[in-house]
């Protein structure tokens, strides 16, 4: 019997050996830990709050916290969700899951990146780039719009990731909802007959175009911003500069949830990640685009004010987005 | 433990809790599911089949060629004097230290680089191969023990009347038929909820789709009602296992204690050891090596940067796994324990049986959520907290397999051994200690061995309940990943693999004092 009362002296120390502190926030991320960890331990620096974080995996393809905040409605466990982009704030929102914060740090940012009843906040944006690779493109062969891509000299060259997960989502719906159904089904469907290659990420996309696997491809700024320092063969631009379209430009998105046990350091997080000094930590780490006016930021990373973006809706992407899904995992299964 | 009945009764209580704390949290999600279940159709679409279908046959040409090779390399390794043996039995395990999805990765650009950019292999082959050079490890150890088991009377008897060619093929593979199904059955679920490799190449199977129903349209009840048809396939199995072991004489032979019976296969043991040394080579040498070289590629840098990022996670992550372990080990032996020695108690076998592959069955995403949809409230607040809701992950998805590697080994015991102590007033737990663990001593290694590896490199489960604010070597590998360099992933990995491999061979020489202490160092795993 003795053994058994080990086995279960074991499980109980296991359960015993959580420890709690008080004065903590919770905070899920779905932005890459290499770029969110340094942000949130300067915040727990500056504010003596614990910060407790769970980051999202490139194999849960930026969607594990997101359903994790879901699965635990009934009992939320998380203060913030910082999402890399506004749909996935959007989605949480149409599901009751936030509650509404106006930050006073809020006050500079554009409205065009926050919503209305201030259930979430956009700061430092991220842009969807051309990523390609200098040896197998140059010159005029460089493609500069994403309709350039349907083009046959690029037949088997594009890579773009999984439609029905990360960013990639979000750049369809924005197609959609600007382009109309009609036209953004036709582009997608040119792209299949041109041998579009899908990856399972952005990261992906990265890697392909590094080792030469594709000529170009659709990503981040920040994973298009690696790749340049990784390797000299590779460059990016913004696209559709040159014919008004625009480009996609994503801010990060911040939000409160609704029934967040440690609210008032969930507001003091929120109000941290709005404020300039984030903005240019994360423009230094990974070329983010500041949304303040003034934000000194590293020479060589881009201004949004010398970008000509893409004039889309966020909330009106994101309801689009959930009744194109069925759609696009079609169009996905049918390659 | 002191009496016979009284040590049923704790092996019991063992499974009890393991039912409580693993099963429970799932059947209740899925009766949750069942409430909000949307789309019934998902269930029985032309699409679901198909995938379904595709699922299976990848699995079963997986399950088949691991378990082939696990029989070829086991027989090589275990009942031959193959040269370098130990070394190959050791090295052979190494690709199991290794995330499946890194090695899917990793073979991703050794054919790129072999075949630049020609005509691309077939995602669909690339992932049966990557999926059997991940589990033909399993098989070899599984069979192999079951080689060096064999009750070596028998095969002496066979030798006095026929050639050995015969007595392999009509005696000692007919003996290891239990080992040779455990190692199919394992292997095949490993395949047929494994998901990042198939999703990596690009293959729609079963688990992409429950993936995506979780993560694209963020529909649980779909996705859990989805992961059904896995239950449904892993009774059939069990089902298709009972029957067919049910009547087989060859479970009640066995008797451990003569020296092992070695083969002189002179002819072909040249040809074997090139094909062992080839197979080497192929599935550990290369991916070890493209792993050094991407990690070194731009001087030590990043292999500090690696160790600075991942320093704080390896110690909690060595003490969940151990935790995970040791549970998975004493629930795997008590339930192994019962179903081979208890007198009648069918009903209470079959459930086991059904519990332990369930759980291992169903994809890591559909245990974790459920886990997170039982143990989110205030009442259990200290296993959601903490990481015991880890360890539990741990615990439910592997048992089965510590329990199918001891059950296999204990019905290779004759059961005259423990009734001749019964009859001579050996207390249980002494029959135990004393008679049953060192006889099979290799699959006691081997069964914690694995439940170790698995539970030290397991993903899935573990990224969807860990705990905000604590820090787990896989865990932190996959989110730094996302966004590093090609070198500092490689770099990081080849630390994750050099802390498995530290461990494994720590673990090793542990047993090797154990085996001497017993007297049964030439049961070497």
């Amino acid at each position: 019997m003795k053994y058994f009362y080990l086995f279960v002296v074991l499980v109980s120390v296991l359960f015993v050996s959580c420890k709690r502190d008080n004065n903590r926030v919770v905070v899920y991320t779905s932005v890459d830990q290499v770029f969110s960890e340094p942000v949130l331990k300067e915040f727990e620096k500056e504010t003596g709050i614990k910060v407790e974080a769970l980051y999202d995996t490139e194999e849960a393809k930026s969607t594990g916290v997101l359903n994790r905040i879901i699965a635990e409605k009934d009992n939320p466990r998380c203060d913030v969700f910082w999402s890399g982009d506004p749909v996935r704030v959007i989605v949480l929102k149409n599901r009751g899951l936030t509650q509404p914060y106006l930050s006073p740090e809020a006050k500079d940012i554009p409205e065009v990146f926050k919503d209305s009843s201030h259930y979430w906040t956009g700061f430092s944006a991220r842009a969807r780039v051309i990523i390609y690779n200098k040896k197998l493109l140059n010159g005029s062969d460089v493609p500069t719009s994403v309709f350039d891509f349907t083009k046959e000299k690029y037949k088997g060259k594009v890579a773009i990731a999984n439609p029905l997960f990360g960013t990639t989502t979000f750049h369809i719906a924005a197609l959609f909802t600007v382009l109309g159904n009609e036209k953004a089904m036709q582009y997608l469907n040119d792209l299949k007959r041109n041998d579009v290659i899908i990856t399972t990420s952005n990261g992906d996309v990265k890697n392909k175009v590094l080792k030469g696997e594709a000529a170009c491809g659709l990503t981040d700024t920040d994973d298009a911003f690696e790749a340049v320092k990784e390797s000299n063969d590779v460059a990016y631009l913004f696209p559709d500069q040159y014919n008004g379209f625009g480009c996609l430009i994503m801010p990060n998105a911040v939000c409160l949830i609704n029934g967040s046990p440690n609210t008032v350091n969930g507001k003091k997080l929120i109000d941290f990640l709005l404020s300039r000094k984030v903005e240019k930590m994360l423009a230094k780490s990974c070329a983010q685009m500041p949304l303040h006016k003034g934000v000194q930021v590293p020479k060589g990373i881009p201004q949004l004010d010398n970008i000509i973006p893409m004039k889309v809706d966020y909330n009106k992407a994101a309801g689009k987005l959930e009744k194109i899904q069925k759609t696009l995992k079609k169009w996905v299964e049918q390659l | 433990m002191g009496g016979t009945t009284l040590k049923y009764g704790g092996l019991k209580l063992i499974f009890l809790l393991f039912a409580v704390f693993a099963l429970l949290p799932v059947l209740y999600t899925y009766l949750t599911a069942l409430n909000g279940f949307e789309s019934p159709g998902v269930l029985f679409s032309y699409q679901s089949f198909v995938l379904l279908f595709k699922s299976l046959i990848i699995s079963f040409f997986v399950a088949s060629l691991s378990t082939f090779f696990g029989i070829i390399f086991g027989f090589f390794l275990y009942k031959t004097q193959i040269k370098y043996a130990l070394f190959f039995k050791v090295g052979f395990l190494l690709p199991l230290l290794i995330s499946p999805y890194i090695l899917a990765v990793s073979w991703s650009d050794t054919v790129f680089l072999l075949r630049g950019t020609g005509e691309p292999v077939s995602p669909v082959v690339l992932t049966v191969l990557v999926l059997t050079f991940i589990y033909t490890p399993l098989s070899v150890l599984i069979v192999g023990n079951a080689f060096s088991n064999i009750d070596t009377s028998l095969e002496e008897s066979g030798l006095l009347m026929t050639s050995p060619y015969k007595v392999v093929f009509k005696i000692v593979l007919p003996l290891v038929k239990p080992a040779i199904l455990a190692s199919f059955i394992l292997v095949f679920i490993f395949s047929v909820s494994e998901y990042s490799v198939p999703s990596y190449y690009g293959v729609k199977v079963i688990t992409t789709e429950i993936f995506t129903r979780f993560s694209a349209f963020y529909n649980h009840s779909d996705a859990i009602m989805q992961s059904s048809v896995l239950l449904v396939v892993s009774v059939l199995l069990l089902v298709a296992e009972g029957k067919y072991l049910s009547d087989a004489p060859f479970l009640s032979v066995g008797s451990k204690g003569d020296v092992r019976k070695r083969y002189y296969f002179d002819k072909i043991k040249r040809v074997a050891l090139t094909f062992i040394t080839f197979w080497f080579l192929l599935t550990v040498v290369i991916p070890l090596i493209i792993l050094i070289f991407q990690s070194l590629k731009n001087g030590m840098p990043d292999l500090w940067k690696a160790v600075e990022l991942l320093r704080n996670t390896v110690i909690t992550s060595l003490e969940v796994s151990f935790a995970g372990a040791l549970l998975i080990f004493v629930t795997g032996f008590a339930a192994a324990y019962y179903v081979v020695y208890a007198k009648g108690g069918k009903r209470i076998k079959k459930l086991f049986n059904v519990t332990m592959l369930f759980l291992f069955a169903l994809p890591s995403t559909v245990l974790g959520i459920s886990f997170i949809v039982f143990y989110n409230r205030p009442v259990f607040d200290l296993i959601y907290s903490g990481m015991a809701i880890v360890v539990i992950g741990y615990w439910a998805k592997f048992s089965f397999i510590s329990f199918k590697i001891l059950e296999n080994s204990m019905k290779q015991i004759p059961v005259s051994f423990d009734e001749a102590a019964i009859i001579e007033g050996v207390p249980a737990y002494k029959r135990i200690f004393n008679i049953l663990t060192p006889l099979i001593l290799p699959a006691v290694f081997a069964a914690f061995i694995f439940a170790f590896i698995f539970s030290f490199g397991e993903l899935g489960t573990t990224i969807t309940v860990h705990p905000p604010g604590t820090g787990l070597l896989p865990v932190k590998v996959f989110t730094v990943m996302a966004n590093a360099s090609q070198s500092l992933t490689s770099s990081m990995v080849l630390l994750e693999f050099s802390v498995s491999l530290i461990l494994v061979v720590v673990l090793y020489l542990f047993y090797v004092i154990l085996s001497e202490k017993y007297g049964n160092i030439r049961n070497k795993p």
